[in-house]
């Protein structure tokens, strides 16, 4: 009740701001982009007036455990700039531009703004319900622009260079159920370790196997990890190193003896790998 | 008139007092399209109830205070730019996932790369969208 009472509170006060700075009316916020016309400079004014007392309130948050009312901070923000966060914002500030209003102020002006606030706000909500699933459609566009680096060795396995965190959305899209990293942490930043990966890959339902291959030192037990993970699997398995080449030569050792080397060796090549010299290894394996 | 920047400064204290407030009691980031957003389109069923409170504070106290002041939001009579205009932005927000609020006031203020990115982008496509439809067709 008291999370309610002061989640009131603070729309209250930021409503109170949005009408005291102006910001409810239109022809000031238009006045601020109009930068070749008669260009009012109220709403930095505006924005700095509300950075300043935020500014402290992180650095506040970051001395306290948590929240006055309990529960968790905001976890710190994601740094990924990607196309819906480009897409999203230049058509926000179209919008902006044609009627002045953006979502808090809109709110804001509903009590004396008339029909055509409510009407903004109706159209507003309206793409709000829809937008998940413009989202959607745009992530999975993404993956068709890096779709050259996905090398689909067979329908259920497909191996790649490194991904970004921001990739994983698009290859849930394409319909991937199992991600392999088979890229040890030592070769890469710390923002593509295997377990960051693998949280946020966790977050969107895929199943994610750390199985990293360091380079002349493939165990027996590294295929049997990557085998069992490719059995389990609900669907296509995508598995990744710095070039795919790795995740490629473990496809073949986990197939020696069910596929023949010759057509692995010419699969692999389609791809840009050349395992020719694996012949005797793969054979050797085959034959255990 | 001549005051208006500090009028906008005193607002923006407010509205940074009620980010504020909302994180530093809550734990949540103030942003109105993802409060808002998150009611309508189903993502934050969990947390419907905060999100409703803080939107029925906002439009309360706004609507008794302006219509005590006679606040005007001289918003344009053309319904085709009404329309419009709301699709945008509701559309843009979402994919966005902020607006003035959320990236503006929330991310800026804790240096957020994607707050900073996102309020470059909508500015400068509001200022080009301005000047093209003011200063090139004349429809604003």
């Amino acid at each position: 009740m008291r999370r309610l009472g002061f989640s009131a509170l603070a729309g209250g006060i930021f409503g109170a701001g949005l009408l005291l700075s102006g910001m409810t009316d239109t022809t000031r916020v238009q006045g601020w982009l109009d930068v070749f016309g008669d260009w009012d400079p109220t709403l930095a004014f505006v924005l700095g007036g509300a950075i300043l007392p935020m500014a402290v309130a992180w650095r506040v948050a970051a001395r306290m455990y948590h929240p006055v009312l309990g529960g968790a901070f905001p976890e710190p923000p994601k740094r990924e700039v990607g196309p819906n966060l480009v897409i999203g914002s230049v058509l926000f500030g179209m919008g902006w531009a044609l009627a002045g209003l953006c979502p808090g102020p809109a709110l804001a002006s509903l009590g004396f703004g008339g029909w055509g606030g409510l009407v903004f706000l109706l159209a507003m909500v309206t793409a709000m319900v829809f937008a998940p699933m413009v989202r959607q459609r745009i992530d999975t566009l993404t993956l068709f622009r890096s779709a050259m680096d996905i090398r689909a060795l067979t329908p259920a396995y497909a191996v790649s260079p490194q991904i970004e965190i921001s990739d994983l959305a698009a290859l849930k899209a394409a319909g991937f159920t199992t991600i392999i990293d088979n890229r040890p942490d030592g070769e890469i930043p710390a923002h593509l370790h295997g377990a960051e990966v693998k949280t946020a890959a966790e977050a969107l339902g895929l199943t994610f196997v750390i199985n990293p291959v360091y380079p002349g030192a493939l165990s027996a037990e590294v295929v049997a990890v990557q085998k069992a993970a490719v059995e389990a699997a609900s669907g296509p398995v995508f598995a990744y190193c710095a070039s795919g080449n790795r995740s490629s030569i473990v496809w073949m050792l986990m197939n020696a003896g069910k596929l023949p080397v010759d057509e692995m060796i010419a699969t692999t090549a389609r791809h840009g790998y050349n395992h020719a010299a694996l012949r005797d290894q793969i054979e050797a394996a085959a034959a255990r | 008139m001549e005051l208006s920047w500090l009028w906008g400064f005193l607002g923006g204290l407010l509205i940074g007092g009620a980010a504020s407030l909302y994180l530093l009691v809550n734990g949540r980031v103030m942003g109105i399209s993802g409060i808002l957003g998150g009611l309508v389109d189903g993502s934050g069923r969990g947390t419907w109830a905060e999100r409703a409170a803080f939107i029925a504070g906002l439009v309360a106290v706004p609507a008794v205070l302006g219509l005590a002041a006679g606040a005007e939001t001289h918003l344009t009579q053309n319904w085709l730019l009404i329309i419009a205009g709301g699709l945008l932005v509701g559309l843009g927000t979402r994919l966005a996932n902020g607006c003035t609020s959320g990236h503006g006031v929330c991310g800026i203020s804790r240096l957020s790369l994607r707050g900073i990115v996102a309020t470059v982008f909508y500015v400068l496509a509001g200022g080009v969208t301005m000047a093209l439809l003011r200063h090139v067709a004349g429809v604003l």
